[in-house]
């Protein structure tokens, strides 16, 4: 049995799924000041008429992480950053602790000027006089050579925590590499007493299995990974209805997926049935981070958005001021047009007409042409920010004449709707697009599902660099000696035994070991007119999914 | 950090195309480039937003260009996704999307002539030029700047805009007599019809970062502002860089930097530069930095501090006296000055070699004196690849007499068989045809 809980913005669900499908959920409200108290709740209400030691996994998708990052809730951070030839550095300055140490790197990994020791100690000295206990450690370049990052951490001693930039991603990016480091070192201590009460909860429960946590781009890693990483765990939220989706239906094709819920639509793509994944990673407080995520984009429509009338133009969103009137709100909204319409029969359908009547009557129109024009205002929305999403991804840049020419090209061919108005809307989706609507059965609890059932992903770059015979992966703390004579065919067998090393570790199961080359490069590195050495590249990537044994259960 | 000036960047680094695996032109000759721009973070920075390419159609090239045999034989894909490239640049920039736009792709143009039997200085077809008759041809411009500040004097853009007034051409580059492809002297001005549309400048090796902005700052700076372009392009090679290993200058990544905000140009496009790893990451970060306004004052190559690139005294005296002499003779173009009475042909003779790709082409060019356009131009040319061919160019805002001679000079062509080929510009008619 597997069970799959996510901590939404309104809601907590959870399910337990078990070899007949769905055989326990929950919908609770969530409480924000102290999630502990829903997730127990949560478990309470699942765990009740199931025999805990069967529980094979449990899976969590949680919010905790997301609201200390935007609500600030964070604790101080020593920040060590060294820059190199470029930006300078100071631009990137987060927190109140930000000290630029000295010394360079270029983007070969070769060092240029030595790190100012002198300037590292008095710094060092400074953030320990100040009390501060957790660090983050960044070089420009580090994912081509992590010394620095290693000499300022080795000087740090013995702190609390130490976020190092090279661990975080394979991926060159210094400004994110920069606010990724402080947020994972900011939310640390609080994620760690979350993440061992949560444990704790589940022991005294006679749940044994091992604990994940779902991350922004779909997949789960375990929870004493998570405690060194927490910042994997920001913005799971739409990555859970996604998996949710595609376990619920067997996707193929080009698709899209719409999450409509009360305040918010969220889109997702799939190509060949794959959700489509973020170039870079995702963007948190206004900050761009090395987070792997899913592409989702979040747009303000939903069941109760507010209609709202100019002059004689009807428009909705993106406020939601409370719940609709037919559920006791005070401003008509989509669902109260749609009870007007008649397209649904929600609660209390008169207290819908009453508002409409009288906006209508304010405004000198009549309600069904409200209720019209608001319902076919959010479906242009919708459509609207789709076709552009879909065209963005199109236009994204390649870098080979290859993929210039062969590159894939995103049809959606079918929508699949979830989320609370998902049946209502069906109908409106499918005129509006033009294309096939599929509402998957438990939509209600999509997300839970989709936490339940995910797999454990992974991602890596393996870098080589024959003329100095050195092979590094960033994020798996690999540096090594290679041979000059190495090829892109060894640097591909490479980054996948140490792939398969790392997911053992991980006690990822070997069904569930399907490792995907993502992109590879050689390039000749001439000198004169000699070539000296070669430079490869190879992304690999356990790919977001579903459990292969959860595959079988839902039989898809 | 944001933007004060919006700007697109048109990335095509063609990692799977080379002229050959050991040629500077080769694959890996952008992959710095990339890696110091993704480790910047460059494209997330607003209002700095990365595109793709387009791909330039068979009548892109043939409104620009006389191909023989024919385009398909003389381009390959990553010529035509270059130029597409130029052209995204440019529609960016005129269709308002963003205030400016680099077009950071590969192979380069400049050396690619109106007349096209190959490759020359590791270029087959113009990108600037498709660029600028992109532009003539779909939006309301008529006077377009271009400056070129590669190494190597830019003969092919030269050449395709010698009889036109409309385009000024300034070039910055090494002097001929010590560096490829020889042309650029300060007496070369433009054709009859387009006198002081042309200007060189021959700087002397071992120019610093001084003798550049001193150029820019007394010639190109005045001359622009005499001439007043619709669009100012730059052609923005990187071989003057000190660490160039086919070149003898020593401008550095900050000189190109200031050089770009001096300019202010709309659209620069990359051409030559091939010290892939110690300038390429710098000059292009400095160049994207000071297009989008933003500070590039710590943009340094790793060995900026050991080199002592300061300009001898001499260099600095050449140079000032060079920069009298340049605006001298342009003055002088604005003079009364013999010329054919209208309606008379011009003619030059032109042998030209193809280095790449080792053709030898004669060519005999005459252009319509015209008081009242650019006049009909009619190359014959001939090479070791191709029999006698023609082209015949009905340039943009052409008289009837030209547009009638034109078509004269075509009837008249394809009733004889003397060429094998004959190309025709009708840029009235918009008509691109090859016989």
């Amino acid at each position: 049995m597997y069970l799959g809980l996510d901590v939404g913005g309104t809601h907590t669900d959870t399910v337990i799924i078990g070899n007949s499908g769905v055989i326990a959920k929950s919908k609770i409200a969530t409480t924000h000041d102290n999630l502990l108290s829903c997730i127990t709740d949560s478990f309470s209400a699942v765990l009740a008429n199931v025999d805990p030691s069967q529980i094979q996994r449990v899976n969590l998708s949680t919010t905790l992480t997301t609201n200390a990052i935007i609500q600030n809730k964070c604790e101080k951070v020593g920040m060590f950053v060294s820059g190199g030839p470029g930006i300078h550095p100071a631009s990137y300055s987060i927190g109140n602790f930000y000290y630029i140490i000295d010394g360079q790197i270029d983007h070969r990994g070769t060092e240029i000027t030595l790190l100012n020791l002198k300037q590292l100690d008095k710094a060092i000295k400074k953030c320990k006089k100040k009390g501060i206990k957790v660090y983050a450690v960044i070089s420009k370049f580090s994912t081509r050579n992590p010394e620095h990052e290693q000499l300022i951490a080795q000087k740090l001693g013995d702190v609390d925590f130490i976020s190092v930039g090279h661990k975080i991603s394979g991926n060159l990016n210094f400004p994110r590499r920069i606010a990724t480091a402080y947020y994972n070192t900011a939310v640390w201590r609080l994620y760690n007493s979350f993440s061992y009460a949560v444990a704790e909860s589940l022991r005294a429960w006679g749940v044994t299995a091992p604990v994940n946590i779902l991350k922004a781009d779909g997949g789960t890693i375990p929870l004493h990974i998570s405690q060194t990483m927490p910042v994997e765990s920001i913005l799971s939220g739409p990555a859970a209805s996604v998996i949710g989706t595609m376990a619920l239906c067997n996707i193929t094709e080009d698709a899209v997926m719409l999450d409509i819920g009360g305040t918010t639509c969220d889109i997702a793509l799939f190509a060949d049935g794959a959700p489509l994944i973020e170039k870079d990673g995702i963007c948190i407080d206004d900050r761009n981070t090395l987070v792997r995520s899913l592409k989702t984009k979040s747009i303000g429509i939903g069941g109760d958005s507010v209609i709202k009338i100019n002059g004689t133009t009807v428009t909705t969103g993106p406020e939601r001021l409370g719940m609709s009137m037919a559920e006791g709100g005070n401003n008509p909204t989509i669902i109260d047009a749609l009870n007007v319409l008649k397209t649904i029969n929600f609660m209390d359908t008169s207290r819908s007409m009453e508002g409409l009547l009288a906006l209508g009557k304010k405004y000198r129109l009549s309600v069904d042409d409200i209720a019209n024009a608001a319902i076919t205002y959010a479906m242009d929305v919708i459509y609207n920010e789709v076709m552009a999403m879909i065209e963005e991804v199109n236009a994204r840049p390649v870098y080979t004449i290859y993929e210039f020419l062969q590159g894939k090209v995103i049809k959606p061919k079918t929508i699949y709707l979830i989320g609370g108005p998902a049946k209502t809307l069906s109908n409106l989706i499918a005129r509006r697009f033009g294309l096939n609507v599929k509402v998957p059965q438990h939509c209600q609890v999509a997300n839970a599902i989709g936490a339940a059932v995910a797999r454990t992903t992974v991602e890596i770059e393996l870098f080589a660099d024959t003329q100095r015979c050195r092979l590094l992966i960033p994020n798996l703390e690999v540096n090594t000696r290679i041979p000059a004579g190495y090829t892109l065919d060894n640097a591909i067998d490479d980054a996948k035994n140490y792939m398969i090393q790392y997911l053992t570790t991980l006690g990822v199961d070997e069904k569930e070991r399907e490792i995907e080359i993502v992109d590879t490069y050689s390039f000749n590195m001439v000198k004169g007119f000699e070539t000296v050495g070669k430079n490869i590249r190879v992304r690999c990537q356990v790919k977001p999914g579903i459990l292969h044994q959860c595959k079988d259960i839902l039989k898809i | 950090m944001k933007a004060q000036s919006s700007l697109g960047v048109v990335f095509f680094p063609a990692f799977d195309w080379a002229i050959h695996p050991l040629h500077p032109e080769r694959e890996e000759r952008l992959l710095y480039t990339l890696d110091q721009l993704n480790e910047e973070g460059i494209f997330d920075v607003e209002g700095i937003t990365q595109y793709k390419p387009g791909l330039a159609t068979l009548e892109d090239i043939m409104r620009t260009h006389f191909c023989f045999p024919d385009v398909s034989s003389v381009t390959t894909e990553s010529h035509l996704i270059s130029a597409g490239g130029t052209i995204k640049a440019a529609a960016l920039v005129l269709d308002k999307i963003v205030n400016k736009s680099f077009a950071l792709v590969r192979p380069p143009g400049h050396h690619a002539m109106k007349v096209v039997h190959g490759a020359r200085g590791f270029c087959n077809i113009n990108i600037e030029a498709v660029m600028v008759e992109y532009i003539r041809e779909n939006y309301p411009v008529k006077k377009i700047a271009i400056v070129d500040t590669d190494c190597h004097h830019g003969d092919g853009t030269q050449d395709i805009y010698w009889h036109d007034k409309d385009i000024l051409y300034i070039s910055l580059h090494q002097d001929g007599r010590t560096l490829y492809p020889g042309t650029g002297a300060i007496h070369e001005l433009g054709g009859p019809n387009a006198l002081g549309t042309t200007i060189n400048i021959p700087l002397p090796p071992n120019t610093s970062d001084e003798g550049f902005l001193m150029a820019m700052k007394r010639v190109v700076l005045p001359i622009l502002k005499d001439f007043n372009p619709d669009i100012i392009i730059n052609s923005a090679g990187q071989d003057n860089h000190y660490s160039d290993p086919i070149t003898n200058m020593n401008f550095s990544a900050s000189g190109y930097a200031q050089l770009t905000d001096m300019l202010n140009a709309d659209i620069a496009v990359l051409e030559g530069g091939y010290s892939i790893q110690g300038a390429l990451p710098y000059v292009n970060l400095g160049i994207t930095l000071a297009m989008a306004g933003l500070d590039y004052s710590y943009v340094h190559e790793p060995d900026y501090a050991i080199k002592d690139l300061t300009q001898d005294r001499e260099i600095t005296k050449y140079i000032k006296k060079l920069c009298d002499k340049v605006l001298q003779r342009y003055e002088e173009c604005k003079k009364p000055s013999f010329k054919l009475m209208p309606g008379n042909y011009d003619v030059r003779k032109k042998e030209i070699y193809y280095d790449t790709d080792n053709i030898h082409e004669m060519q005999l060019e005459s252009i319509m004196v015209c008081d009242q356009c650019r006049g009909v131009l009619k190359i014959e040319t001939t090479s070791s690849v191709n029999p006698l061919c023609l082209g015949i160019e009905i340039p943009s805002g052409a008289c009837d007499q030209c547009i009638n001679e034109g078509y004269r000079l075509l009837d008249h062509a394809l009733a004889g068989n003397r060429y094998k080929y004959v190309q025709l510009i009708d840029r009235i008619n918009k008509k691109y045809v090859m016989y």
